[in-house]
């Protein structure tokens, strides 16, 4: 569970990690807004690229990140294909009839056993899977014979389509990345702090952002830890038989429940544990509380602020024009 | 046949830390018979991540080990059924709450032999006869496991798994937590175990006097390495027995003592309380 890098912070030395977290989440926000704001794709890749260009300034571990974000990357590949497959608008792009035939059939089915025989030799699991269906849609326009199993149907790619899914995609790209840098050079404390900063103005309407800020601090202190006991809890069953990768689906069912019985008990005794160690330390819900570190604005703060609100202009600029 | 482990390491990875090599190269050879282990060490020496491997829980990064003829690598092998290692090798974990989830004690300990593919009855039957042998009487096979005392959830998650009927079998730390009687009482039956059945028994313990009293061969693991192997009273002989964060059992620290400060000739190596009262009457002259 630790290869997963979303919401992971990682200790380090770049300008990034010296920001005050109030500026970098109005930051990422604003910077958030202007990519919802732009429509025009070379404006999106010069984003893309200003996006990169911070992950360099900000000596942030690129390939390591590229890592960690791999199951993005297959949420990606399939918001792409439905884009493609779902907009019909636009002007007609591609046009090819697809056959299902016998031969087809076979040779999807010989091609699926192969893909399945590559992916456990090569370790490029994403490209074989690209391979693979590059193969199907070869397959399946190719191969024309007169015994088809079910009528011929027309597979279509509209400009829009393309158009979407382009945009889509390089959005997410930049969003991720926006939000990885945040929460990769800020520390959750840091990070929950800030949050309750910006929203003090709220308890004015009776929003309480301490409390808030308590209870998400302590979620994110806690994700770990329940990743952690649940490892715990999945080997001391597999010890006992239940192993989660061997067995029929209703054993599997059974070792589920295994899992989530002691999953709730012991997530239930640690926050009992953690409220008494809280109030034998003398917090009092409710009651002001003072920092350690103080939050402090710096001349950083202010550059990356004035950036990041130069970018949201020229882009409401750039729409009005 | 039994376990063998060929240079085996194993290493955690998180993106925080980098690399963090819980074991090195542990070379090691437990038959299936007649062994009564302790397997000793600082907190974070590597113990539990040792025992982890012996019954295929966790695969070594690199390096080998043999199970029962199983050869495991760093990768999974589906020709090899795991789940059949783990009936073999019984691997009891510190935490009881980790592995109790069902309404009564009784569900609980059948959980493992049902899973191995027993017939209800029969696991029933030996859910009854592994209680008894960890000290609990039948009454406790209708409680629910979560209203127990910290003891006897630990000597019910030790029952779990001996109604398994493991060949070999491993403890982490399963004294840690009980009062000295009890204590005693689950040593004696896993003596008892190991001399009536012949099966194996490694225990990962902090507490030397038992290990001195019980055990014929002791494992001591320091930083990821395996540092002695063999009898307890050479390793109490060793100069260097502080730097691996260890401690004399009470009877040879209490006889040294004597011999300092009443220049007596006390043999000091003794393995319980009685042999070192009989010891110090016999010089004395009682």
């Amino acid at each position: 569970m630790k290869s997963v890098i979303i919401g992971q912070y990682i200790p380090g030395k770049g300008i990034f990690y010296k920001l005050d977290p109030r500026t970098k989440i109005v930051a990422v926000l604003l910077l958030m807004i202007s990519i919802f704001l732009l429509e025009n794709i070379y404006q999106l890749l010069i984003a893309l690229g200003v996006a990169l260009v911070m992950l360099v300034i900000g000596r942030i571990p690129v390939i390591k990140v590229i890592k960690g974000l791999k199951p993005i990357f297959i949420l990606l590949i399939f918001t792409f294909v439905f884009q493609i497959l779902l907009n019909k608008e636009g002007a007609l792009l591609v046009e090819e009839d697809m056959f299902i035939t016998e031969f087809g059939a076979l040779a999807i089915l010989v091609l699926f056993i192969f893909w399945r025989i590559l992916t456990k030799v090569i370790r490029y699991r994403l490209l074989l899977f690209l391979g693979f269906l590059v193969g199907i849609f070869l397959i399946l326009t190719k191969i024309q014979f007169e015994n088809n199993l079910i009528e011929p149907f027309v597979f279509r790619v509209y400009e829009q389509g393309v158009r979407m899914s382009v945009f889509v995609v390089i959005r997410l790209l930049i969003i991720i990345t926006l939000s990885t840098v945040l929460t990769l050079t800020t520390k959750p404390t840091d990070l929950t702090q800030g949050l309750e900063r910006l929203m003090h103005p709220l308890k004015r309407i009776g929003f309480n952002s301490d409390d808030f800020a308590l209870i998400i601090s302590i979620s994110l202190r806690y994700i770990p830890t329940i990743f952690d006991e649940a490892n715990k809890i999945m080997l001391a069953q597999a010890s006992r038989g239940a192993d989660f990768s061997e067995g029929k689906l209703k054993d599997k069912l059974k070792q589920v429940i295994a899992l989530l019985v002691p999953m709730f008990i012991i997530a239930f005794i640690r926050s009992e544990e953690l409220a008494n160690a809280m109030e034998s330390r003398n917090f009092v819900p409710g009651n002001p509380r003072t920092r350690i570190n103080e939050l402090n604005f710096s001349y950083r703060d202010v550059f990356a602020s004035t950036f990041s609100l130069i970018v949201l202009v020229l882009t409401i600029v750039l729409k009005v024009i | 046949m039994g376990i063998r482990f060929n240079k085996v390491s194993h290493d955690y990875s998180s993106f925080s830390e980098g690399l963090y090599t819980a074991i090195k190269n542990i070379d090691l050879s437990i038959t299936e018979k007649h062994e009564f282990i302790a397997l000793v060490g600082q907190t974070g020496s590597g113990k539990s991540t040792l025992a982890k491997h012996m019954n295929a829980l966790i695969f070594p990064t690199s390096g080998n080990l043999e199970i029962y003829g199983n050869i495991i690598t760093s990768k999974r092998n589906r020709k090899i059924s795991y789940n059949d290692i783990r009936r073999k090798v019984g691997l009891v974990f510190q935490f009881p709450e980790y592995q109790l989830f069902e309404e009564t004690v009784e569900k609980d300990i059948m959980f493992g032999p049902l899973n191995f593919k027993m017939p209800v009855e029969k696991a029933k039957s030996l859910a009854k006869n592994a209680l008894s042998l960890v000290g609990l009487d039948d009454g406790y096979l209708s409680r629910s496991p979560y209203n127990l005392s910290g003891g006897e959830k630990k000597r019910v998650s030790i029952a779990g798994i001996l109604a398994m009927d493991p060949e070999i079998l491993v403890l982490d730390e399963p004294t840690s937590g009980l009062d000295p009687a009890g204590k005693r009482v689950l040593m004696d039956l896993f003596k008892n175990i190991n001399e009536q059945t012949g099966k194996t028994i490694v225990i990962i313990t902090h507490d030397m006097d038992l290990v001195y009293e019980y055990f014929n061969r002791v494992l001591v693991m320091n930083k990821g390495n395996m540092v002695y192997d063999g009898e307890p009273e050479s390793l109490f002989k060793q100069e260097n027995l502080r730097d691996y964060h260890l401690d004399l059992p009470n009877t040879i620290k209490v006889l040294t003592h004597l011999n300092n400060k009443m220049q007596l000739k006390l043999n000091i190596f003794q393995r319980t309380n009685e042999l070192a009262l009989k010891e110090i009457e016999r010089v004395i002259g009682l």
